[in-house]
């Protein structure tokens, strides 16, 4: 179980990315945040893995701090959080299969890596996962060279060679077209149903919030301003909408997809 | 700071002059700025007054530089306005400006705490006029003798250009024709040279004789006795090669037949023969050689072509000073990677900003790599002279020096563009910092630093040919020695090789960053 409390990112230009915010988010959750752009979505994503250091606040997770992790330990934690983003963050110039290896450097032992040499074991795994992200040919490949929802699968392959407990999807569709983005969201769910993987996941699109979440955290201007569960968004009312998207925002229709598309325009 | 920003881009209006525009003149005539600073334009008086008083004292320096040896304040002037005609129109210059400033602080106050502006366009036109003819009376420029002694360069020029005489030679062999003679003629003078086949020989007539004599007058003069006139037949020479008549006296030193002045040759017929008449010429000869009869051998001596064509010992040496340049530059550019490749990570602001401890590192490396890469390689290779001596390794010491600052400092900056978003996921995945910089960072700096090193490859292969100059090895040491003893056509074989190697390398290094990228 991952609990936040409190946390509170102040970057050093003075700018409050994240403010106070706590939530808990029970194992096996699909959890999403939803948030205008800058509202600190990712910001609050790369504190649970401490990419970004929070400045206050407690990340328990299985009642441990994360916040509090320094070296190895911080390095043995986040050996268990796999993380995948908007741009893929693949390593454009390497091969596919090396940029699977990847996720196992933290497990591995350093020198043989330094030399690009891994374990059986570790590339039979890398073999299986290619298999079940069917990009098994693509493996020998420059990972510049695939399409962007091949790049992206490329992520979540490495992503899963940590064997995670836990995924961090920073807008993972945000760059590709809406059936490639139902596609990767449909191997998160699966992740999340068979593997029973936490999955905490930020999105821009509604839609796919609706067809995807069991939970729901709203974010705006760093503030937690919305909490529900998948049913909830579906009854969400005007003033809630509001108060993750701003006065300004409209709902044109009863879909909600209407008023992202007007809320995305801002 | 802001209302100070504010002060400069807009005066105040506001502010009336604290001075008439009569009085604000008169102040700018006694101390050039003073008027506007009376008129409230505190900044421009500043500004004008030292411009004038830099340009007074750059004046008054270039007066007495041109008249170094006069006293008195119109002798100078007038010495130097002789000497330099062009310090009379710096002068004129300087004094529209002294007019123009005195003009700008009456309007200046006239239209104070009005918001009209005014620019002073006038002293800016003169300040930039007096600049320039100060830089080119202080430049000595003189456009006259480059343009009229342009053609004296035509030779040296040409030699350069095309040198390509001087990279072949023929190999030469020594034809000699001896005759005996001897003095003072004995009972039994030797007899005329046998007769030989296939091989020179000269014929002297008569075989024995007295050689020119010098003897000193009753008044203090020389008197000039010449010596027996010798007919000299010569045969079997080459024909149309040039022959020299040489002596060899009786203390076998050798000279040459000197008449009128000049060394004494003649062209043999078609034949291979030849006939000249010559005097016998006057020699020194150490008293104990001069007791009795003694010999003396005339030779005539013909240098002739034998064999093909080869290349000549400057060609060659060009050559294999041009293979050590190369080398020279590439074992830099091999040393300058392995040694700024560490130093490269460390002056990487993005790898180094982790904590306060390893940003020091970076600021301490940063400055280290630009104190070394603002000394020029050719002050390296003055001091790597003096430790290793001269020659190619020296040359290797400087240019490595140079290159580890350069490439330091372009590797880094690399490093410091590349893409945050792979190390951020390679991080996420609990790697290490080695492993961040195997998995993360190299992969992505591989382009830039394969383009960067093989730029600095030519750089450096381009700078070995300088470091020559001062003794580190290389074609640029050949280049000023022949430059040094005028010999242009060699230098210009040395150049030839120095811009082709030059090209080739700048297609090669094209065609390989072409590739990586």
């Amino acid at each position: 179980m991952l609990e936040i409390r409190n946390l509170t990112k102040i970057y050093e230009d003075g700018t409050l990315a994240v403010d106070n915010v706590s939530f808990t988010v029970p194992d096996g959750e699909f959890l999403i945040v939803i948030g205008l752009s800058g509202s600190g979505k990712s910001t609050l994503l790369r504190c649970i893995n401490r990419l970004i250091d929070p400045t206050e606040g407690e990340i328990l997770w299985n009642g441990v701090d994360l916040a509090k992790l320094e070296g190895d330990d911080l390095r043995k934690a986040r050996r268990k959080i796999g993380m995948i983003f908007q741009h893929f963050n693949l390593v454009s110039r390497s091969s596919v299969m090396i940029n699977i290896l990847a996720g196992r450097l933290g497990y591995a032992r350093t020198w043989p890596t330094l030399l690009h040499q891994f374990s059986k074991k570790d590339r039979e795994k890398a073999w299986d996962i290619l298999r079940r992200m069917d990009i098994e040919d693509q493996a020998m490949k420059l990972a510049r060279e695939l399409s962007g929802g091949q790049q992206q699968r490329v992520g979540i392959s490495r992503a899963l060679m940590q064997d995670p407990e836990m995924i961090l999807a920073d807008e993972p569709v945000a760059s590709l077209d809406p059936v490639l983005a139902h596609s990767i969201l449909n191997y998160l769910e699966k992740l999340n149903k068979e593997d029973k993987l936490t999955i905490i996941c930020s999105l821009h699109y509604l839609d796919l919030v609706q067809r995807y979440a069991t939970r729901v955290v709203g974010l705006r201007a760093g503030k937690l301003v919305y909490e529900g569960t998948r049913e909830d968004i579906r009854k969400m009312t005007d003033e809630e909408f509001k108060s993750i998207y701003g006065e300004e925002a409209e709902r044109i229709t009863d879909g909600i997809e209407g008023a992202l598309e007007r809320s995305e325009l801002q | 700071m802001k209302s100070k920003k504010q002060q400069i881009y807009k005066p105040k209006p506001s502010l009336p002059s604290l001075v008439p525009p009569w009085l604000a003149g008169v102040l700018s005539a006694i101390l050039p700025g003073l008027g506007q600073a009376f008129a409230r334009q505190i900044r421009r008086g500043i500004l004008i007054l030292f411009s004038f008083a830099t340009i007074i004292g750059l004046l008054v320096w270039r007066f007495r530089l041109a008249a170094p040896r006069d006293t008195g304040f119109m002798n100078i002037v007038n010495k130097a306005i002789y000497l330099q005609p062009l310090l009379t129109g710096i002068t004129v210059v300087v004094g529209l400006l002294y007019l123009a400033n005195i003009y700008d602080a009456v309007k200046l106050a006239t239209i104070a705490g009005k918001p009209e502006k005014s620019k002073p366009f006038l002293i800016f036109i003169m300040l930039i006029l007096a600049f320039f003819l100060l830089g080119w009376q202080i430049g000595q420029i003189d456009l006259y003798t480059l343009t009229t002694s342009f053609g004296d360069a035509g030779p040296a020029l040409s030699r350069v250009l095309w040198p390509w005489s001087r990279a072949i030679s023929f190999p030469e062999d020594t034809w000699r024709g001896i005759a005996v003679l001897e003095t003072p003629c004995s009972d039994n003078p030797p007899p005329p040279t046998a007769t030989l086949e296939d091989r020179p020989y000269l014929v002297v007539d008569p075989t024995c004789g007295e050689p020119t004599i010098q003897q000193a007058t009753d008044n203090s003069g020389v008197e000039i006795i010449p010596g027996t006139t010798l007919e000299v037949k010569g045969y079997n020479f080459v024909p149309g090669v040039v022959v020299d008549l040489w002596w060899i006296d009786p203390a076998t030193s050798q000279f040459r037949q000197r008449q009128e002045g000049q060394n004494v040759n003649v062209i043999p017929d078609e034949n291979g023969e030849f006939t000249i008449d010559i005097i016998w010429p006057y020699r020194i000869i150490p008293p104990s050689y001069r007791e009795g009869v003694s010999e003396w051998e005339l030779q005539g001596r013909q240098i002739t072509n034998v064999g093909d064509w080869e290349f000549s010992a400057e060609f060659n040496l060009a050559v294999e000073k041009m293979v050590e340049t190369i080398f020279i530059g590439m074992m830099a550019t091999f040393f300058g990677i392995i040694l700024s490749l560490p130093f490269s990570f460390l002056a990487a602001r993005n790898l180094m900003s982790a904590n306060s401890f390893m940003l020091g590192i970076y600021y301490l490396v940063r400055l280290i790599l630009n104190i070394i890469r603002s000394i020029e390689p050719l002050i390296w290779a003055i001091l790597a002279v003096i430790i290793v001596g001269l020659g190619p390794w020296a040359g290797i010491i400087a240019l490595t020096i140079h290159s580890i600052a350069a490439l330091g400092k372009l590797y880094s900056e690399a490093i410091e563009s590349i893409n945050s978003g792979p190390i951020e996921a390679i991080t996420a995945t609990g790697a290490n910092w080695f492993q961040i910089i195997v998995y993360g960072v190299i992969p992505q700096v591989i382009p830039p630093f394969v383009s960067f090193t093989i730029y600095r490859w030519d750089i450096n292969i381009r700078m070995s040919t300088i470091i020559g100059l001062v003794g580190g090895g290389g074609i640029g040491y050949l280049l000023t020695q022949w430059i040094r003893v005028l010999d242009y056509r060699a230098a210009g074989i040395a150049v030839w090789f120095i811009a082709l190697t030059v090209a080739i390398l700048d297609y090669v290094s094209a065609a390989i960053r072409e590739r990586f990228t």
